[in-house]
């Protein structure tokens, strides 16, 4: 089992990586301009978070090759959105520290988690239309797609960060990537 | 994390890197350097060189503790107080500030290095200072304040792949004594980032005086940090004499990892009773506030 963290210059990107680790996986943070062949022996992706969509590097290529399960956070959620044909710009107002989201469709991403969650997150742009080829997981006051999947493959994106302490059940939320990657 | 398994592999890095030679090693008092000073000293013993520079930015009594903790191994102890302030004078911009510090920091270790012939420089930067460098956020004068030029090899890090919870967990093992494995995080630059502005002796005094009340009243909460800061200055009225004073920012959060940090929840007698110390003991200051800014969209230090 192993899953690599694609680095996109966010400073939780190596909490991904420590989250991952505790949980007992063979994590490994990479950089996002790794050519798409060394990554082949992976079981999952996570594309972390960062400042800009355009150095996101070879994440695009990724998605395009690499047939396993994909976990997008933060920017690595509106880099999915764009990558799918929707659209991804400055949201009205940003979502800073705590937000309450609202999972708004069952889905075994967020298996045994309750409906409404405390999250933190840390953006100012947001995806604005979701992709024709995904569905709505969840959303929030502040910003309507805070979760998404592709309709028939395991590609996840969610706008919040699972991975730093303060988030409610951010560490489930890996648990259940980590079965998703495990199938 | 292994921790047994972590000590033994730091203690074989320092000594295959620094071989038959001699290291110098930044020590600050702060959980971070104090862990990398004992691993160190286990790996090459008084082939290590600690080194603790009195840059006039420390907490309230640290030089004096660190002399008692670590004096019976070869400590060099600098004064270099006025060097500092004089580096310090007119800087105002924060990334300017601890890049003036980190410089200067290095060229003072550098000239103890020349002096003691060691090659090597051991730095206890963790990985959130290696993270927050790359990102653009902050330059920590462990990492991104260094100049490229300096006469050493080579500098170790062995803690670079930790989160301070983590570096605890190493001290607690190493038997460091609880007052170093339990402190709270310090910033490399010290009390100069907890200046807004030009830092002067007269508001690092200011300064010092503050934090260390605030450490003293919050002393039984728990947190990741609680500290003061001097952010500007406004009117106040101290005994019918107008004050263009101080304002002081308590902050005080609470965290896992220093990734991201929540405002601990103060009763408010208790925090008026700190704004009314610190007005009342330190003449310079005319108002006190409280910081409830989470991280993000904050940092923890002001600058």
């Amino acid at each position: 089992m192993k899953i690599y963290v694609v680095y996109n210059y966010g400073q939780y990107n190596h909490l991904i990586h420590r989250t991952l680790r505790d949980l007992g996986v063979e994590s490994k943070l990479v950089e996002n301009t790794t050519p798409v062949e060394d990554l082949k022996d992976a079981d999952g992706i996570v594309l972390g978070g960062g400042p800009s969509l355009d150095r996101t590097g070879n994440c695009e290529l990724y998605v395009r090759e690499l047939d396993v399960p994909i976990l997008g956070v933060c920017l690595g959620h509106q880099l999915l959105a764009k990558i799918f044909g929707g659209e991804v710009g400055k949201g009205s107002v940003g979502g800073y520290a705590e937000v309450i989201v609202r999972i708004v469709e069952e889905d075994e991403i967020f298996k045994d988690l309750p409906k409404e969650l405390k999250v933190w997150a840390s953006h100012a742009d947001e995806v604005k239309k979701l992709p024709e080829t995904f569905k709505l997981l969840a959303e929030s006051e502040v910003c309507k797609v805070e979760a998404m999947r592709h309709k028939e493959k395991a590609i996840y994106g969610v706008q919040w960060h699972p991975e730093v302490y303060h988030t409610e059940k951010g560490t489930d939320l890996y648990l259940n990537f980590i079965e998703i990657c495990r199938k | 994390m292994d921790v047994e398994k972590f000590v033994e592999q730091a203690i074989q890095e320092i000594r295959e890197k620094v071989k038959e030679g001699k290291a110098i090693i930044a020590l600050s008092g702060g959980v971070d350097s104090s862990v990398c000073t004992v691993l160190a000293y286990k790996a090459i013993g008084d082939r290590l060189i600690p080194v603790f520079v009195d840059t006039g930015l420390m907490r309230e009594g640290e030089p004096e503790r660190i002399k008692e903790i670590f004096g019976h191994m070869n400590l060099v102890f600098v004064d270099a107080k006025d060097e500092f302030f004089e580096a310090l004078r007119g800087v105002t911009d924060p990334e300017e500030k601890r890049k003036v510090v980190g410089e200067l920091f290095v060229r003072i270790f550098e000239r103890v290095a020349e002096e003691h012939k060691a090659e090597y420089l051991i730095q206890g930067t963790i990985y959130p200072d290696i993270i927050e460098s790359m990102g653009g956020i902050k330059s920590h004068h462990n990492v991104g304040g260094f100049p490229i030029h300096y006469a050493f090899k080579d500098v170790i890090e062995p803690l670079r792949e930790l989160y301070k919870d983590e570096v605890r967990e190493v001290a607690r093992y190493l038997g460091l004594p609880e007052e170093i494995s339990e402190r709270m995080p310090f910033p490399g630059p010290g009390l100069a980032v907890r200046i807004c502005g030009e830092v002067t002796p007269e508001k690092v005094e200011v300064i010092r005086k503050a934090n260390a009340i605030v450490e003293e009243d919050l002393e039984e909460y728990e947190k990741w940090q609680a500290f003061a800061a001097l952010i500007g200055q406004a009117t106040g009225v101290k005994g019918d004499i107008r004050v263009y004073g101080y304002i002081i920012a308590i902050r005080a959060v609470e965290s896992r990892d220093g990734m991201t940090a929540d405002p601990i929840k103060i009763e408010y007698e208790k925090l008026r009773k700190i704004a009314l110390r610190i007005t009342g003991e330190i003449p310079e200051v005319s108002r006190v506030v409280y910081d409830i800014t989470p991280k993000p969209p904050a940092t923890i230090e002001f600058e």
